[in-house]
């Protein structure tokens, strides 16, 4: 065997945002009932509702939003979807994911309705094949999928992209990302002890990351633009393990830098040094500090992602025989005697985001087999467009 | 206490095949394929020993090892496994011994399955019930399991040896398999 290098799937249809025609109907347009969910009765009170919600497995542990009838209806008004349209069927059930149950989870989440458009395209985002939800949703492991929300809609949504974007900072998005656990939970039927297997889980199963690019502060294109062509509203997500902390608070010059963070990331009991997996990628955060500095020297991403891909390996002996020998045997052991932590340099996957404080990367160790996925964020086009256009 | 409608935020699936399929029947004569992965060496001890007392009654064995799960790795597993598929009478799919391989593992066995091919799913012990509880979330609630101790891939080999003679002869009844006529007449 040789290195298995990262390819996309060349049987999968390649997706295509479609455009939305606005229907302008404002809630009252929407009082017909298209909702098809199974209505339960049950005491709205806040006590009560998330007893019930408790007893019936559709929670997180958190207080939930009840999701009458109302206010599902409103969330739905202020988009422009059809409630029965089917955005994904979700492993291991392979169940419906619709517009009405994204909506719903949304709303026990307590997800802004403005968040409707990109909860769909993170669910359309995971659903694609070659993000192997099914291997997610049943692991061991703790991974999860990390968003990365580029475009206008970051600040419209108010997704954090600087001072502890990753957790911890006050902002609604966090229930966008709670919302995507739901659904992961209620539609996938993700439960941990059920379905996952999960050993020990992570704070990333409760509401995910859902972070911004600091675009304005990045040297480079956009993420989604680099990895998709997508300029404008776009996210991608990244099944990770957990975020790693790297340190510098001695370097001055870029490759110093980038030598710290490659040096930093591969471990010999990462996944991406497992042989059940034949390869991974890494995602890595610069700070907006460092990626300057970096930037000046390095204005061609490809150039970061060499850098780093060089230094991100070990050698082959720091592995026990046993485990080294699956890797041999799989041919992963290069000619230099090491094993690298991705296949190719592009599978660095970078962006830039943090607190102006600097001396931090963070990198996103991935799980594997799923493989990292951008998809534009539709937009209404107002009926009267379509009617001028016409 | 204020009562109200709230809409239920679960989605399932209703379609279910909660039969265990045809039985393997007499194995001598026939072509049986194991489905091995890239993980668990105890799985390929097994398999091995299995395979040589298949073939020493009769059988032909052709293994398939299942590795990648994205991009064009998956797609040459799907085409692999469906070429696989088809050159077989029987399939032994395994082996469920964590999260994503039980689930890797019921979606072969389904699959195999649903060609109506006499299939079992192996697990270890502590995969049991995670493993039917895919497989009915996977639209096939009757898959067969057959169950090895747990754990199993840290024991040593002659360990592990013991526990594929000790799983012969009740794998054969969990597929509803005889090596050879006279035998399953008795």
């Amino acid at each position: 065997m040789s290195i298995i290098k990262i390819k996309a799937s060349t049987t999968k249809v390649a997706p295509v945002p479609q455009p939305l025609i606005s229907r302008d109907c404002g809630p009252a347009g929407c009082e017909v009932d298209w909702l098809v969910s199974r209505r339960h009765e049950a005491d709205l009170d806040f006590e009560g509702f998330n007893a019930f919600a408790m007893e019936k497995g559709w929670g997180d542990g958190l207080p939930l939003v009840p999701p009458t009838e109302s206010r599902v209806r409103m969330f739905l008004a202020e988009n422009d979807r059809y409630p029965d349209e089917v955005i994904a069927h979700l492993p291991p059930s392979r169940a419906e994911c619709t517009v009405e149950k994204i909506a719903i989870n949304a709303v026990m989440a307590g997800a802004q309705p403005e968040s409707l458009e990109l909860l769909i395209a993170m669910v359309a985002a995971i659903s694609d094949p070659d993000f192997e939800l099914y291997g997610i949703n049943t692991t061991t492991a703790p991974v999860y999928p990390a968003f990365i929300v580029n475009g206008p809609i970051r600040d419209q949504l108010a997704i954090p992209y600087s001072y502890g974007c990753f957790g911890g900072v006050a902002t609604r998005a966090n229930a966008i990302g709670r919302a995507l656990r739901l659904i992961m939970r209620n539609v996938a039927g993700q439960v941990a002890g059920v379905t996952s297997q999960t050993t020990f889980g992570s704070p990333g199963r409760l509401a995910s990351i859902v972070a911004g690019e600091w675009e304005e502060k990045s040297p480079w294109a956009p993420l989604a633009e680099r990895r998709a062509g997508i300029s404008g509203n776009a996210v991608s997500c990244f099944g990770t393990m957990g975020t790693m902390n790297v340190l510098d608070t001695t370097s001055q010059a870029p490759r110093d830098f980038l030598e710290q963070i490659g040096k930093s990331v591969p471990y010999v009991a990462a996944n991406c040094y497992t042989p059940a997996m034949p390869f991974a990628e890494m995602m890595v955060a610069l700070n907006p500090i460092c990626a300057e500095i970096v930037g000046r020297e390095m204005p061609n991403i490809e150039d970061v992602q060499e850098c780093l891909w060089h230094y991100a390996s070990v050698p082959a002996d720091l592995l026990q025989r046993q485990h080294r020998e699956q890797l041999e045997a799989q041919g992963r052991v290069r000619e230099d005697g090491r094993i690298y932590a991705t296949p190719e340099p592009k599978d660095f996957i970078l962006f830039v985001a943090g607190g102006l404080g600097g001396l931090h990367a963070t990198a996103f160790h991935s799980f594997g087999s799923c493989l990292t996925q951008t998809r534009g964020i539709a937009s209404p086009i107002p009926a009267s467009e379509m009617q001028a256009a016409e | 206490m204020t009562m109200g409608k709230v809409l239920d935020p679960t989605s399932t699936r209703d379609d279910d095949v909660a039969s265990p399929g045809p039985d393997a029947g007499v194995l001598a004569g026939k072509r049986i394929g194991i489905r091995v992965d890239n993980i668990w060496r105890a799985w390929d001890w097994i398999s091995g020993d299995w395979a040589a007392k298949l073939e020493q009654a009769g059988a032909t064995v052709s293994l398939w090892r299942g590795y990648g799960r994205s991009g064009e790795d998956a797609d040459r597993l799907d085409r692999e496994l469906r070429e696989w598929l088809k050159g077989i009478d029987v399939a032994i799919i395994g082996l469920a011994n964590c999260g994503s391989c039980t689930g890797w593992t019921v979606r072969d066995a389904i699959a195999a399955a649903s060609t109506g091919l006499p299939t079992v799913a192996v697990a270890t012990e502590n995969f049991r019930a995670f493993a039917h509880e895919i497989a009915a979330r996977g639209g096939r609630s009757g898959l067969r399991v057959h169950v090895l101790p747990y754990p199993l891939n840290e024991l040593e080999q002659v360990q592990v040896m013991a526990v594929a003679e000790q799983h012969f002869g009740p794998l054969l009844e969990t597929m509803g398999a005889s090596l050879e006529q006279r035998e399953a007449a008795e």
